[in-house]
């Protein structure tokens, strides 16, 4: 099994999770601090390019040529492990820092127009990577410190019904390198499990896609949807109540498309949709709001809070708080301008 | 009924797809049995037409019209058939560069034109967004919650801690020479004129 | 650098007869044979114009005893030709003092420029004339080997060759890890064969075979026994064995029964797949031989109630694990395969749905002496499925990982057989077969039909998935003919598991040192002239531990080793004496040379180190690693390369290229092909024919560099046990070439293939033009080769 790291990561930024669900990086930034994980997000790094990419939009050399810029991020910053939240920039970086490594002309090409553009930082260099080595998911980062996640854990979790969503770009693309069985990944489910709830140990369609299909949501959106269908009725059957996502692009799918669906069948699932990030810092603790970022759901995870005993008022109380922090930060300031004086 | 000419290379498609850069490593494409695996897991292949195996016993016939067939539109790219396929092939790849050929063939252009917002974004911001032409459809389907977030997305991620998402301006310049610099920007200034013809016609 | 290599004993005083063949005009068309025989400073210089022709034999002979020579050179065709024919020309003189230039396929044939290829012929002839001087008188080695052998594994491959082994008077011992012999055959039932259209019961063939092996003087039977650890000791094999406790005395264990039915441990029936229970005291089956009851240590509580209710004492808690070391001339491997672990492709649900089953579970579900004594049911509710459906290739055909890349070989016809038994006990009950290609070859063919006929049915596809829907199975597959895809409900779905090598084949391969192919079944070492060979000489191997096969031909693989193992004891080998020898006197006893031999020919004994020239292949290897100088190989000695090597570069003019191109046999006969397909290459090009890479060392490189080579050439066949180590010297040569100023690019490696002839011809051409650049960089009256004195 690979080497996974806990140290000099590069916590790659997603777009669909900086601007669907940016709890998931909140999420992870404080798992990562909670569980001493050294990283460094960098402003400069661009976007994988993945969504344009898997819309045929973009093309396989300009992608490689925008990864291996985001390498030399990494690379200069010392960070040289890159964690990412989406499973497209997954695959996308993989795959780009494979040609990279073996395509001597696409890897010459690209350095020429570093090179002639004033960019030679950027070059590439054969041997700077490794796509197996240096490339990881962060949901694998929490897998290898499952043991330490079962500490933190302080919510009871137990009596909840959770079910795993391995995300098709983390699992299949770069099957080789997926942790454990590629055909039923149990990355998630186990980090389900130390967190105290119960996983389903396999449903039907548990490999099927969640349905976006990249272009599929926005051209053909009656396939894209009956594929989501039929996972959420297989869900449905197990009594599934918390699905554990490892993409937003898959969470936006489940989550935003729900209310769609159960009006289109004329049926309920009662289903949360959580990142892995975002439920391992909930049990944790984390501050739903301030943390957890579930104020970005479309299908509401306040009831599930409620079951959790967490006060689902805390948004507005937090609101309030600050406001009353900042009244109590100025009074401070009055006082110690007082106490000064009394020196 | 078909006769199968003796000068015709029937390999020559199936040949340049091996070839082509997002074809994987060893890709088992010659060597497909046409066991059905993929199709018997394939999402697309249960809720419409497109079957995988077909695709790929198509390309190795030499079947150029492929490429002008709306059917590979509707793979999913979710790499199940890649990931179980008995013999390495991987329709879900070759389905990529059939996609990417019938584009440079013409064929596909208007199946890319109405991602253009992505593209012209990526260029502006290093970042893609959802292109406009289907925004109004997801507003439709995801409901006012939706629209909030876009209103009031600096603040929220103000809420969850996190810093804006913008690049720095000289990242900015960076990306946009690269994208320049490998074709890009005129990949999507061809796509543009297409759609700008389509939309005069 | 050690000098004693470097140092010729002085054989000017030899007389050496050196006999020209012109071939017809194949030689001396291009070849000037009269300026060939008026350089040559020998005893002898004579011309023929068919040297291999009878009457030249007489010609020979009568100058060897005239003018009284000690060695003999013979300038004609390729060794590999005629080295035989003149060797038996050399009477009175030894065989092996005869060497032979081979001035025919690798020059004549080779070149046409007249001036340049009897240069060439000169300094191969003379090349032959130094080696011969340093030649030594030898013998061939006879050997016999002890007449007893273990055969390891008592499936039907192994009661095979036991038999056949102590039917031709060989002591065998058979040895097998579990309770009972039979293996997989007994268990499965019914067997097919490709002459008959009607399922045979397996038990009614094999019974008498075990009957025999049990009665047979010549067989020891050692059941609950492993082999721990094996030794090669001279030609035999030491084996340690250990036979775990069983509780029981078998010559006490009348097999009553009495014991089982107060034995209070109920555990999981392992040879009934697990699809029973059974008690800890027990009988696989009725049948089982030997006919004793056994005690599962692993699970027996030791209460001792069996004990109370044996009237014969036979039940002994006190028994030890016993440890029996046996001495054999030869092992035959037969420890058989294993089922797919279809945990391994979780989305066939084997381990989350009662109803899927293996064949392997479905043959003992149908079998009579089975749970359910031979009726069909399903595991879940014990009812008469209404549809069976069969899932083809699980786990073969398969490159994804985990899986198997093979053809299990036999899963087609165990469908056609389960679905053909179905179809006539249980006419009511559909069968399906999923099925990606029908492989039922050669007669099996006739099964096939005989099965369509029974109305069995055929969907052509490899399933994705089988899930539940309610109450029933489904199988997900797309019907490739009709290019639809489908849902098959079903009541019971029996999944072809594929073959792989038993645990106890990758175990005991490994303490027999035993190669194993990249799917872990034993490799032979040939798969057509030598297929049941190992590469360990003495160790062969039949049935399903070298690959997947029927009954059919494991028992004929199985007759095969058998023979294989009398040839060798009955009529002995002759082997060539051209192998490694140690010369006890500098050896200090290190043991490297042990460890670096792959072909284990080597042996420590008595505080001595021997080398087996049964298993010796003389690749020289040990020579290298001897610290001690106290290994050569016979025919090959440093003397005899030394000598080639400056033979070869004798003569050189200034404006001249020489490059050496050592070749090892297949390298050889692959420069041979060129020759007789006449593709040209450079004249530059001598070719010096070697056991392997592994014989050379620095030192032999260094000298031909000192003595004017141009460049080295070194071509080997890849695919052979000590490849790993020609890699390793070839860095070696690169660095010695580097701290003695030699380009490295002078040092070329090329792995050769005997049918890739032109292929190598192309190498010849580029390393040539390769060198002659490098010498035009160099300013010519420069170039020398700076190689210190040694």
């Amino acid at each position: 099994m690979k080497q996974i790291p806990c140290k000099d990561i590069l916590l790659f930024k997603s777009c669909l999770v900086s601007v669907e669900y940016p709890g998931i990086e909140s999420s992870t930034r404080y798992l990562f601090d909670q569980l001493g994980i050294e990283y460094l997000v960098d402003e400069r790094q661009s976007c994988c390019t993945g969504l344009g990419h898997y819309y045929d939009l973009f093309d396989q050399f300009s992608t490689t040529a925008l990864a291996a810029r985001n390498l030399a991020i990494a690379r200069e910053t010392g960070h040289k492990n890159m964690a990412v939240m989406c499973a497209t920039c997954y695959a996308i970086l993989k795959k780009a820092c494979q040609t990279l490594e073996e395509n001597k002309e696409i890897r010459d090409k690209i350095n020429n127009i570093f090179e002639g553009s004033g960019m030679g930082q950027f070059s590439y260099q054969r041997g700077d990577f490794d796509s197996r080595s240096n490339i990881f998911h962060v949901a694998e980062i929490l897998y290898n410190q499952k043991d330490k996640i079962s500490n933190l854990s302080r919510i009871d979790l137990s009596s909840f019904k959770m079910a795993s969503h391995h995300a098709c770009h983390y699992c299949k693309a770069h099957y080789a390198d997926t942790l454990g069985d590629v055909r039923d990944p149990q990355v998630i489910d186990t980090i389900i499990r130390s967190c105290g709830a119960q996983s389903l140990e396999w449903y039907d369609h548990q490999r099927l896609t969640c349905g976006a299909g990249f272009r599929q949501r926005f051209t053909n959106k009656d396939l894209s949807l009956s594929v989501t269908a039929e996972k959420l009725l297989s869900l449905k059957e197990k009594d599934v109540e918390v699905l554990v996502h490892m993409c937003p692009n898959c969470q936006m799918q489940f989550d935003r498309y729900q209310p769609t669906i159960e009006k289109i069948l004329d049926t309920e699932f009662d289903i949360v949709h959580l990142n892995i990030s975002q439920l391992v810092a909930l049990a944790s603790g984390a501050d739903p709001y301030r943390v957890v970022g579930v104020q970005t759901h479309t299908v509401p995870v306040e009831p599930f809070l409620k079951k959790l005993d967490i006060d689902v008022d805390l948004r507005q109380k937090n609101l309030e708080r600050s406001l009353v922090d900042e009244e109590r930060s100025l009074v401070d300031e009055e006082r110690s301008l007082v106490d000064d004086g009394r020196d | 009924m078909k006769t199968l000419k003796m000068e015709k290379n029937v390999l020559e498609l199936a040949e340049s797809i091996n070839q082509d850069l997002k074809a994987s490593k060893d890709m088992g494409l010659l060597k497909c049995g046409q066991c059905g695996m993929c199709t018997s897991t394939c999402p697309a292949a249960r809720h419409s037409d497109y079957d995988p195996r077909e695709m790929v016993k198509r390309v190795l016939e030499g079947d150029e019209e492929v490429l002008r067939d709306d059917i590979i539109w509707n793979c999913f790219y979710c790499y199940t058939c890649h990931s179980v396929c008995p013999v390495n092939n991987s329709p879900c790849l070759i389905i990529q560069i059939l996609r990417q050929k019938s584009i440079d063939d013409g064929a596909g252009l208007e199946k890319v034109a109405s991602f253009l917002a992505y593209g012209d974004s990526f260029l502006e911001f290093g970042i893609g967004s959802i292109p406009h032409d289907f925004f109004d459809n997801l507003l439709e389907d995801f409901g006012d919650g939706w629209l909030d977030l876009k209103l009031n997305l600096d603040d929220i991620r103000g809420e969850l801690g996190l810093e804006g998402y913008v690049l720095p301006e000289k990242a900015l310049c960076e990306i946009k020479d690269i994208l320049e610099k490998t074709g890009f920007k005129e990949r999507l200034d061809r796509i543009r004129r297409f759609k700008n013809e389509a939309n005069t016609m | 650098m050690k000098s004693r290599a470097l140092k010729f004993p002085s054989k000017s005083d030899v007389n050496i007869g050196v006999f020209l063949c012109r071939c017809g005009g194949n030689i001396s068309d291009t070849v000037d044979i009269e300026r060939l025989k008026s350089s040559i400073d020998a005893a002898v210089v004579e011309d023929f114009e068919n040297l291999c022709s009878v009457k030249c034999k007489k010609n020979i002979r009568d100058y060897i005893i005239e003018k009284n020579l000690d060695r003999v050179v013979v300038a004609a065709c390729s060794p590999t030709t005629h080295k035989k024919t003149f060797q038996s020309y050399m009477n009175p003189l030894n065989p092996y003092l005869l060497e032979m230039a081979n001035i025919r396929e690798q020059c004549s044939w080779v070149h046409s420029d007249g001036e340049k290829s009897t240069d060439k012929a000169l300094s191969l002839t003379r090349a032959a004339m130094e080696r011969v001087k340093h030649a030594q008188p030898l013998t061939p080695i006879f050997r016999k080997t002890k007449k007893s052998a273990a055969v390891i594994g008592g499936g039907i491959s192994g009661i095979t060759a036991a038999l056949s082994l102590a039917n031709q008077g060989i002591k065998t011992c058979l040895i097998e890890q579990k309770p009972t012999i039979g293996g997989n055959m007994v268990k499965i039932g019914k067997i097919f064969s490709p002459e008959k259209l009607a399922e045979e019961c397996s038990m009614c063939l094999l019974n008498p075979l075990i009957n025999e092996v049990v009665r047979h003087k010549k067989i020891r039977l050692l059941t609950n026994t492993r082999v721990k650890k094996a030794e090669r000791k001279g030609g035999n094999f030491n084996l340690i064995l250990e036979k775990k406790a069983g509780y029981i005395k078998e010559d006490r264990c009348t097999s009553c029964g009495n014991c089982v039915e107060v034995c209070p441990v109920n555990v999981l029936d392992d040879w009934n797949e697990g699809l029973m229970m059974r008690k800890a005291i027990y009988k696989p089956f009725p049948q089982a031989v030997p006919d004793v009851y056994t005690i599962d240590g692993e699970h027996c509580l030791k209460c001792g109630k069996c004990q109370e209710v044996c009237k014969m004492g036979a039940i002994d808690f006190s028994m030890k694990a016993e440890v029996i070391p046996i001495n054999v001339g030869s092992v035959i491997i037969a420890t058989g395969h294993r089922g797919f672990d279809l945990a391994r492709r979780p989305e066939y649900g084997y381990n989350r749905f009662e109803n899927v089953v293996t064949q392997m579970e479905l043959a003992r579900i149908m079998g009579v002496n089975g749970p359910t004594k031979g009726k069909l049911f399903r595991p879940s509710d014990g009812r008469i499925p209404h549809r069976v459906v069969m899932v083809q290739c699980a786990g073969s055909r398969d490159d994804k990982p985990d899986g198997k890349r093979y053809c299990s070989k036999i899963c087609c016809m165990v469908a056609l057989k389960h679905a053909s038994i179905i179809r006539d006990h249980y006419p009511d009950t559909e069968v399906i077969i999923c099925y990606t290609d029908m492989r039922t070859a050669g007669m099996y063919e006739n099964y096939f039909k005989y099965g369509q006929s029974k109305g069995i049915r055929l969907i052509r596809g490899r399933p994705g998935e089988v899930t539940k829907k309610g109450d029933n199975l489904v199988v997900r597959v797309e019907d490739t003919l009709l290019r639809e895809t489908m849902e098959i409900e079903t009541d019971m779905v029996v999944l072809s598991e594929a073959i792989e090598p038993s645990k106890g084949t990758v175990e005991l391969s490994k303490i027999l040192n035993v190669g194993l192919t990249e799917d872990l079944f034993v490799k032979e070492k040939h798969s057509k002239i030598k297929p049941v060979n190992t590469d360990v000489e003495g160790v062969y191997v039949c049935g399903t531990a070298q690959g997947p096969k029927d009954i059919t031909d494991s028992i004929s693989q199985a007759n095969a080793a058998a023979s294989k193992v009398s040839e060798l004891m009955n009529g002995g080998l002759e082997i060539e004496p051209m192998v490694a020898e140690v010369y006890s006197a500098r050896c200090k006893m290190c043991g490297t040379c042990i460890d670096v031999c792959k072909y284990k020919a080597i042996f420590m004994d008595d505080e001595q180190i021997y080398i087996d020239p049964l298993a010796c292949n003389a690749c020289g290897a040990c020579i290298s690693s001897c610290k001690n100088q106290a290994i050569e190989v016979k025919g090959q000695t440093d003397d005899q390369i030394f000598g080639i090597i400056s033979g070869m570069l004798k003569d050189k003019r200034d404006d001249e290229i020489r490059i050496l191109a050592f070749l090892d046999g297949v390298g050889y006969v692959a420069a041979d092909n060129i020759g007789i397909n006449k593709i040209p290459y450079p004249e530059s090009v001598r070719i010096i024919k070697i056991t392997s890479i592994n014989r050379l060392m620095p030192k032999h490189i260094l000298h031909a560099f000192k003595e004017g080579a141009d460049g080295i050439f070194l071509g080997e066949y890849p695919d052979n046990v000590m490849y790993a180590s020609i890699q390793e010297k070839l860095q070696e040569f690169k660095k010695k070439l580097l701290e003695n100023g030699i380009e490295s690019r002078r040092l070329m490696f090329y792995k050769v293939y005997t049918p890739y002839f032109r292929g190598l011809a192309a190498k010849f051409v580029e390393f040539h033009s390769e060198i002659l650049s490098l010498n035009e960089s160099l300013d010519h009256s420069f170039y020398t080769p700076c190689v210190p004195e040694s």
